[in-house]
């Protein structure tokens, strides 16, 4: 049964990237528990629109939790306290009526800000640039039978290739590193066959693009799996060491 | 490889990667040395035994000094600019951040303990390693004829100051807490992540953190425990 509720929202709003930011207070009145995060924060815009004032801008797209677009940090945690929940897929039943609810975009060096909880992800792009992709040729797709790829590899890269590059990761990181996505993309084509030509230029080059956007390093807390949205799992940062340092050596 | 040896010191992951080897070899030296010091325990002839069979091939000490100089050197130096590089990465903090990862105190922690440890062991060697191991201070109270005896009577006599083994205690506690999350860690980075092994990898890391800081604080507390309860320490 859907019920209303109200909310007091502390959302971050900033002009741009030279303007200092600061909270604003909003007072989200009879919010159906059934909308979403996102629907909550079109009814907050919709009256603040009737009132005249700028509305809050956020990213979003599918609003169906995978395409990546969303994201904010809801009470401190990236996504808000769903495990394994993009913002959009966020219910308005996960809060209780008179909840003070603070919303803040990804803070990192590497995201920098556009207007209040938007910010600039095309870092991600350029990594992705970097390596993210493989040699085909052309014309008829192959026969399915003629590369075998073993069924834990196959599960493995499929795991790994869930990560939409949201950008979580990165928020929830105490050092706003991008291992846990960078990770995910080296991983989910260096563990299939048809991923191997490039595996070495791959790591060595998405690595370096990552460090070049000034992400942070990784210090192993793992904050990264906990916010991660469709649960890549750290192991991926492993085996990304693992293929960077036999890059480094025999590369 | 020697072309791109300079850039690829640069990167996060071989950054890290350094840190976790010069980091295996400090585990490496600390578990023996932990070993080593049960010796006292067992009286002087123990361990003055060992210390002397240690020094018995000098070449062979000082490259296993240089080894664990050049690593001590080396992990702090590369820690320091990873911590300056991860606190640069964030420049605006969160007004909120609720960690729901594995973050706790021992991570959190890691470059406040490791600072301390540096010092400590600065502290640990002009204490012990540089002295004369014939001396006055190796001359322990109720001894015939001022006899000396040697690190054994060194150690002793420097762990009767209650506070200074206190400071050893709180010390030691601070390389157990860095190791707990320190070898978990280093396994890691170096690449290596099993669906059964890591697990166990990471209780072992917390054990042997509170094992490491359990047996270096056993020393001072035997000291103090025997001196204070049955007098004269000869």
């Amino acid at each position: 049964m859907s019920t209303k509720i109200n909310l007091t929202l502390k959302v971050w709003r900033q002009k741009n990237a030279q303007t200092p930011g600061h909270f604003e207070t909003y007072q989200a009145r009879d919010i159906d528990t059934d909308a979403s995060f996102l629907e909550m924060l079109d009814v907050v815009n919709a009256s603040l629109e009737r009132e005249g004032k700028e509305p809050i801008a956020f990213d979003h797209d599918c609003r169906e939790g995978i395409c990546g677009s969303c994201g904010a940090v809801v009470n401190g945690q990236a996504h808000g306290p769903e495990r394994e929940t993009t913002l959009c897929q966020l219910h308005m039943r996960k809060f209780r009526n008179g909840d003070t609810v603070t919303i803040e975009p990804w803070r990192a060096k590497g995201f920098p800000l556009i207007k209040d909880l938007v910010v600039d992800r095309s870092a991600f792009d350029r990594i992705i640039a970097a390596g993210g992709f493989i040699t085909v040729r052309t014309g008829q797709a192959p026969e399915a039978h003629a590369t075998p790829v073993p069924k834990d590899k196959a599960d493995w890269a499929m795991d790994a290739a869930q990560c939409i590059g949201c950008g979580a990761c990165v928020a929830a990181c105490p050092n706003a590193s991008a291992m846990l996505f960078v990770s995910a993309k080296v991983t989910h084509l260096n563990v299939l066959p048809q991923g191997q030509p490039e595996k070495t230029r791959r790591v060595l080059n998405m690595v370096a693009q990552m460090d070049k956007e000034g992400f942070g390093n990784c210090s192993n807390h793992y904050e990264c799996e906990a916010a991660c949205p469709k649960g890549i799992s750290v192991k991926n940062i492993a085996k990304m060491n693992r293929d960077h340092l036999v890059a480094s050596i025999a590369g | 490889m020697s072309a791109k040896f300079g850039t690829l010191l640069g990167t996060s992951v071989v950054k890290k990667q350094i840190v976790a080897l010069t980091g295996l070899i400090g585990v490496g030296f600390i578990i023996g040395h932990v070993a080593g010091n049960s010796l006292i325990l067992f009286g002087p002839e123990a361990i003055n035994g060992y210390s002397d069979m240690l020094h018995a091939v000098p070449e062979l000490l000082w490259i296993a000094r240089l080894i664990l100089v050049a690593s001590l050197v080396l992990h702090v130096y590369f820690t320091i600019l990873v911590t300056l590089e991860n606190r640069a990465a964030r420049v605006d903090r969160y007004a909120l951040q609720a960690n729901h990862g594995e973050t706790n105190w021992a991570k959190k922690t890691m470059i406040y303990t490791g600072l301390l440890v540096f010092f400590f062991i600065l502290f640990h060697l002009t204490d012990f390693t540089f002295p004369d191991k014939t001396g006055p201070d190796t001359v322990l109270t109720g001894s015939e004829g001022e006899a000396s005896y040697g690190l054994y009577g060194l150690v002793w006599n420097s762990f009767l100051s209650v506070p200074r083994s206190l400071f050893y205690i709180l010390a030691v506690c601070c390389v157990g807490l860095h190791l707990s999350h320190g070898i978990q860690s280093l396994f890691q980075t170096i690449g290596f992540f099993h669906d059964r092994y890591t697990e166990k990898i990471r209780l072992a890391s917390n054990v042997l953190g509170a094992l490491v800081a359990l047996g270096f604080s056993l020393v001072p507390i035997f000291v103090i425990l025997r001196h204070y309860t049955f007098g004269p320490d000869v």
